[in-house]
C-alpha cells in the first residue's frame, strides 16, 4: 500500500500541471472563437492552384 | 421564384438586378447583392458560393460605414491601434459574417489588398483583428475594399469595451477552477479518512496531502473573501464575506493544529474549507455574469458624436477633428452625415432627424436661423452651420453628463439578504464565542471543536446563496422569454414598483408614421390615387413618404410599373411629379395653394376634424384638382392597452412623458384610457419628473427607448428599455425587453414578484436549517460527519427551490 505515498502526489502534480495548461491556453485566447477554427480547418488554401 | 443569387433572399417581383456569372444569368434581390456578387467575381473569389452552406439564407449586405476617411487621420486612429513603427494593429467589429464562408471570403479578400499582412476574422465575436503597413494602404481603404465584398466595418478597442470586465470575469473563473480541482482531490481523502484511514500509518500523509491541498485553495481562491471581509470591517460593515472569512479560517487553522500535532487526537477539516471555497465561488461567478455589462451607457453616447467635421475655411473645405472647432466657425453638414456641433443654420435647407435626442420620430425641417443639435442626421439638403457653443456645451454632452450624474447617485440597491447578513454574522459570531468560552471550562478540545462546528454549521451558504441562485434562475427564465435582465437586483425592486413612467414615441406608440385614415373626393377611386401617391413618393426619402408607401404595399398596390417623370422635392413642403401626363402634388396645403390649386372645402373640413384627433395630413393633388388627404398617425403598439388596463387594475400609478406636442400626448393618453400627461419635455426634465416622484415616496419604473430617456432610465429605480431602442438606452436600462413586446413588461413584474417570494422562501428556510442545526452544535451534539452531509443538504434545498421559479410561465409563449 506504500505506493500511495507517491502516487497521489504523482497525480496531484499532474493535476496541478494540466490546470497550468488549460489557464495557458485561455489565456492565449483559444476559446475566444470556437466556431471560426473548427471551420476554418476545413477549408483549403490552394485551390486557386487547382486546375 | 427562385431567390436572390447572392443572399438567397426571395426576389420580389418587377425587381431588375441581374448580372452574368460563370455562363448563367443570374437574378438579385437588391442593387447591394449585386454589386458586391460582382465584385466576389471580379477578385476570383467565386468559390464563396461553394463554401456557403446549401440553404442557408444570408441578409443583404449591411450598409456599408459613412466617412470612413477619418480614421486614417492619426489622431484618431490612435484611439484604436497598436502600432510599432508602420505596422499597425486594429480590432474591426464587422457586420454581415454568418458563416464560415465568411471568414474565408474575408480572409482571403483582405489579404490580396496591399500592405495587409495579416488578418484573422473571429466568428464567434464577429470582428477581425487586421495588421498591416501604414505606408503602403490606408486604413479606408481596407474598410471600403471590405464593403466592397459586402461586410461593413468600423474600428473598435477592445480593451476600452470590454477589457476590465473581461479580466475580473477570467481570474474569478481561475479560482473557481483551481477550488474545483482541490475540491474533488480532498473528496477522496476524505473518504480514506472517514473509512478508516484517520487511525492506521497513512493518517499523517493523508492529513499533510489535505494541508497541501488546502493551503493555495484557501490562498488563492479564498482570496476575495478575506479582501470582501477586510474591506467591508475598514468601512465598519458586516458583510458576508466575514462569517465566511472567519469560517475558513478557524476550520483551517484547527485542522492545521491537529495535523502540527500527531499526538493530539481529532479530524482534520481541510475538504471543508475547499468545499466552501468552490460553492461560494459558483454563487459569486454566476452572479457576476449576470452583471456583466459589456459597454457602459455613456461610452455609446460618445460614439455618438461625431469625431470630424467638414470646416470652411476662406472658401475652401477642409476635414479637422472635432476638438478644434472654435466659436463661430463655419461647418458644412451634408446630406446624411451627424452633425458634429451645436450651430445655427446660415444657408440651405433640410430636414434633420432628432430622434435621438428629442426621441421624435417625423424629421424636423430646419432652414435659415434654426438651431440644430450634435448628433442628430441631416437627412436630405447640404446645411452651413454657424457653430454656437463648443465641444463640452453642446446638448449631446449635457445627456452624457446627465447619465453620469443619475449614475453616480442612484442609491445602491439593497439586497432582502444584505439587509439580514450584518445581524446574522454578529449572532453568528456571538453564538460560537460563547459555545466557546463554555465548554472551555470543560476542556479546550471539545470548546474548539464545538465553536468552529458552530461556525461551519452556520454556514452562510444557503443564505448566500438565496438571493444569487434565485435570481440566476429567474434571469434565465426571462432570457427565454424576451426579457433581459441586465441587473438582476433589480427584479427584487421591480415588485414593489408603485408608478410606471412611459416614454410615448417608440414605446406606447410604434414611433413610425402609417396612414391611419383616407380621405377623397374625386371620380378616381381610392386606389388608383394610392397607387399613384406610392408610386411618386418612391423617390423621396421622408417620413411621410414611407409611410405612404407601406400603405401602398399593404394593400398590394403594384405601383413599381407606374411611369413617373420630372420628379422634384422642395424641402419642408412637398414633392411634385408627372403621372400619366397629368400634374400630381403632395405635400402640405402651402405647397398645393403655391402651385395654384384651390382646396377642397369638403376635405379642409375633414382635415380639421383629423387635426383635432392629433394626425397630421399630407394633401394630394392629381391633374390641378385637389383629391385626397393622407391622414398620418404613430399607432399605438397592440399590446399598450392591455398593458395599461392591467396595471391600472393593479392599483400602480402611470404617468406619460412625451417630448411630443401636448395635444398628440393627450390624444395617445386619452385611447389608453386616461393618464396623467407631461408634455414637450426636454431630456433634463424628465430625469427631473423621475426624481420628483421618487421623492414622493413612489418607487418609479421607466419604460423608453431613445436617447433623451437615458438620464430617466438610470434614475429610476427600475429603467425597462425595449429592444428595438436605441443603443444608449439599452446600455442605461436594468431590463432590456427584446422582441419589442410591451407585453412583456407584465410578465417581468410576474417574475420579479415570484422572485421576491422565492428569496424569501429560501432566506426562511436557511433560518429554519440553522434554527436547528446551531444549538446542537452549541450543545457539542454535531459530529462532523453529520454537519458534511447537512450542510450541502441545506444548499440543495435552497438551489431547488430556486429551481421551481422555472415553472412560472408555463402557461405562457414564448
Amino acid at each position: 500500500m506504500s505506493v500511495i505515498f507517491t502516487l497521489i502526489p504523482g497525480m496531484t502534480f499532474l493535476g496541478l500541471v494540466f490546470f497550468g495548461i488549460m489557464i495557458w491556453a485561455v489565456k492565449k485566447g483559444q476559446y475566444e472563437d470556437m466556431e471560426g477554427n473548427a471551420n476554418r480547418i476545413l477549408q483549403d488554401d490552394d485551390d486557386d492552384m487547382m486546375p | 421564384m427562385a431567390g436572390c443569387f447572392h443572399c438567397g433572399l426571395p426576389v420580389p417581383a418587377g425587381y431588375n438586378y441581374h448580372g452574368h456569372h460563370d455562363g448563367a444569368e443570374r437574378s438579385f434581390c437588391c442593387f447591394g447583392c449585386q454589386s458586391v456578387c460582382s465584385a466576389i467575381y471580379e477578385a476570383g473569389l467565386q468559390s464563396y458560393y461553394q463554401r456557403t452552406p446549401e440553404g442557408l439564407l444570408l441578409a443583404p449586405p449591411p450598409e456599408p460605414p459613412k466617412d470612413i476617411e477619418i480614421y486614417d487621420i492619426d489622431e484618431i486612429q490612435q484611439e484604436f491601434i497598436t502600432s510599432s513603427g508602420d505596422l499597425h494593429d486594429i480590432h474591426l467589429l464587422v457586420e454581415g459574417i454568418h458563416c464560415a464562408a465568411c471568414v474565408w471570403l474575408i480572409e482571403r479578400g483582405l489579404k490580396r489588398e496591399p500592405g495587409v499582412l495579416f488578418a484573422n476574422v473571429n466568428l464567434a465575436a464577429r470582428r477581425v483583428h487586421l495588421r498591416w503597413d501604414n505606408s503602403k494602404n490606408k486604413l479606408s481603404n481596407l474598410i471600403r475594399a471590405l464593403s466592397k465584398i459586402g461586410y461593413s466595418a468600423v474600428p473598435y478597442d477592445p480593451e476600452n469595451a470590454e477589457g476590465v470586465i473581461k479580466k475580473a470575469n477570467r481570474s474569478m473563473l481561475f479560482r473557481l477552477f483551481f477550488a474545483g480541482f482541490t475540491m474533488m482531490n480532498l473528496i477522496w481523502i476524505s473518504i480514506a479518512l472517514y473509512s478508516g484511514a484517520d487511525k492506521g500509518e497513512f493518517r499523517d500523509f493523508f492529513h499533510w496531502m489535505g494541508f497541501a491541498l488546502a493551503t493555495p485553495t484557501l490562498l488563492y481562491a479564498g482570496y476575495p473573501f478575506y479582501r470582501g471581509a477586510f474591506g467591508g470591517l475598514r468601512a465598519w460593515r458586516l458583510t458576508m464575506d466575514l462569517p465566511i472569512a472567519i469560517g475558513l479560517s478557524v476550520t483551517y487553522a484547527y485542522s492545521t493544529y491537529i495535523t502540527l500535532m500527531p499526538n493530539v487526537v481529532g479530524e482534520v477539516y481541510f475538504d471543508t474549507v475547499t468545499n466552501l471555497t468552490f460553492v461560494i465561488l459558483i454563487g459569486r461567478y454566476l452572479e457576476g455574469m449576470f452583471r456583466h455589462q459589456a459597454l457602459s451607457a455613456t461610452k455609446r453616447l460618445m460614439e455618438l458624436q461625431p469625431r470630424v467635421a467638414t470646416v470652411l475655411q476662406d472658401g475652401k473645405e477642409q476635414i479637422i477633428p472635432i476638438r478644434g472647432i472654435k466659436l463661430g466657425d463655419l461647418v458644412l453638414i451634408k446630406p446624411g452625415y451627424k452633425v458634429p456641433v451645436d450651430g445655427i443654420v446660415l444657408e440651405g435647407h433640410s430636414s434633420v432627424d432628432e430622434s435621438m435626442i428629442s426621441g421624435e420620430s417625423v424629421p424636423v425641417s430646419k432652414t435659415v436661423g434654426a438651431k440644430v443639435t450634435s448628433g442628430t442626421v441631416n437627412t436630405n439638403g447640404a446645411l452651413l452651420v454657424e457653430v454656437s457653443t463648443t465641444l463640452q456645451n453642446t446638448t449631446l454632452a449635457k445627456i452624457i453628463r446627465l447619465v453620469e450624474e443619475a449614475q453616480s447617485s442612484k442609491a445602491p440597491i439593497q439586497r432582502l439578504a444584505d439587509t439580514i447578513v450584518p445581524w446574522f454574522v454578529l449572532v453568528t459570531l456571538l453564538c460560537a464565542t460563547i459555545t466557546f468560552f463554555v465548554w472551555d471550562s470543560k476542556s479546550f478540545e471539545i470548546a474548539l471543536m464545538a465553536a468552529t462546528s458552530v461556525l461551519i454549521i452556520t454556514c452562510p451558504c444557503a443564505l448566500g446563496m438565496a438571493t444569487p441562485m434565485s435570481i440566476a434562475v429567474a434571469s434565465g427564465l426571462g432570457a427565454k422569454y424576451g426579457i433581459l435582465v441586465k441587473n438582476g437586483l433589480v427584479l427584487e425592486t421591480l415588485s414593489k414598483v408603485n408608478h410606471f413612467v412611459f416614454d410615448k414615441t417608440g414605446t406606447l406608440t410604434e414611433g413610425k408614421m402609417s396612414v391611419a385614415r383616407m380621405r377623397i373626393s374625386s371620380i378616381l377611386s381610392e386606389t388608383d390615387i394610392l397607387r399613384i401617391a406610392a408610386a411618386v413618393e418612391r423617390y423621396s426619402e421622408h417620413a411621410t413618404a414611407k409611410a405612404i408607401i407601406a400603405e401602398a404595399n399593404k394593400n398590394n398596390l403594384n405601383y413599381l410599373d407606374v411611369p413617373v417623370g420630372e420628379f422634384h422635392a422642395t424641402a419642408g413642403l412637398g414633392v411634385q411629379a408627372i403621372v400619366n401626363g397629368e400634374n400630381v402634388f403632395l405635400g402640405s396645403a402651402e405647397w398645393l395653394i403655391r402651385n395654384g390649386i384651390m382646396l377642397n372645402d369638403e376635405l379642409q373640413i375633414q382635415v380639421h376634424e383629423l387635426e383635432s384627433q392629433a394626425m397630421s395630413c399630407v394633401y394630394c393633388a392629381i391633374g390641378g384638382r385637389h383629391v385626397a388627404v393622407f391622414a398620418l398617425a404613430d399607432k399605438l403598439r397592440s399590446d399598450a392597452r392591455q398593458l395599461v388596463n392591467e396595471l391600472r387594475d393593479a392599483g400602480i400609478g402611470m404617468t406619460l412623458l412625451s417630448g411630443d406636442r401636448k395635444v398628440v400626448a393627450e390624444a395617445i393618453a386619452g385611447q389608453l384610457g386616461g393618464m396623467e400627461v407631461i408634455a414637450e419635455v426636454l431630456p433634463q426634465d424628465k430625469d427631473r419628473v423621475i426624481q420628483r416622484l421618487q421623492q414622493d415616496g413612489k418607487i418609479v419604473a421607466m419604460v423608453g427607448d431613445g436617447i433623451n430617456d437615458a438620464p430617466a432610465l438610470i434614475r429610476a429605480d427600475v429603467g425597462i428599455a425595449l429592444g428595438s431602442g436605441t443603443d444608449v438606452s439599452v446600455e442605461s436600462a436594468d431590463i432590456v425587453l427584446m422582441h419589442n413586446g410591451l407585453d412583456k413588461v407584465r410578465l417581468a413584474t410576474l417574475l420579479s414578484r415570484r422572485t421576491l417570494r422565492t428569496i424569501k422562501q429560501n432566506i426562511g428556510l436557511s433560518f429554519l436549517y440553522n434554527a436547528i442545526m446551531v444549538p446542537m452544535a452549541m450543545m457539542a451534539k454535531v459530529n462532523p460527519l453529520v454537519a458534511a452531509i447537512t450542510m450541502p443538504i441545506s444548499s440543495l434545498i435552497v438551489i431547488g427551490n430556486a429551481a421551481r421559479i422555472r415553472n412560472l410561465f408555463k402557461n405562457e409563449k414564448s
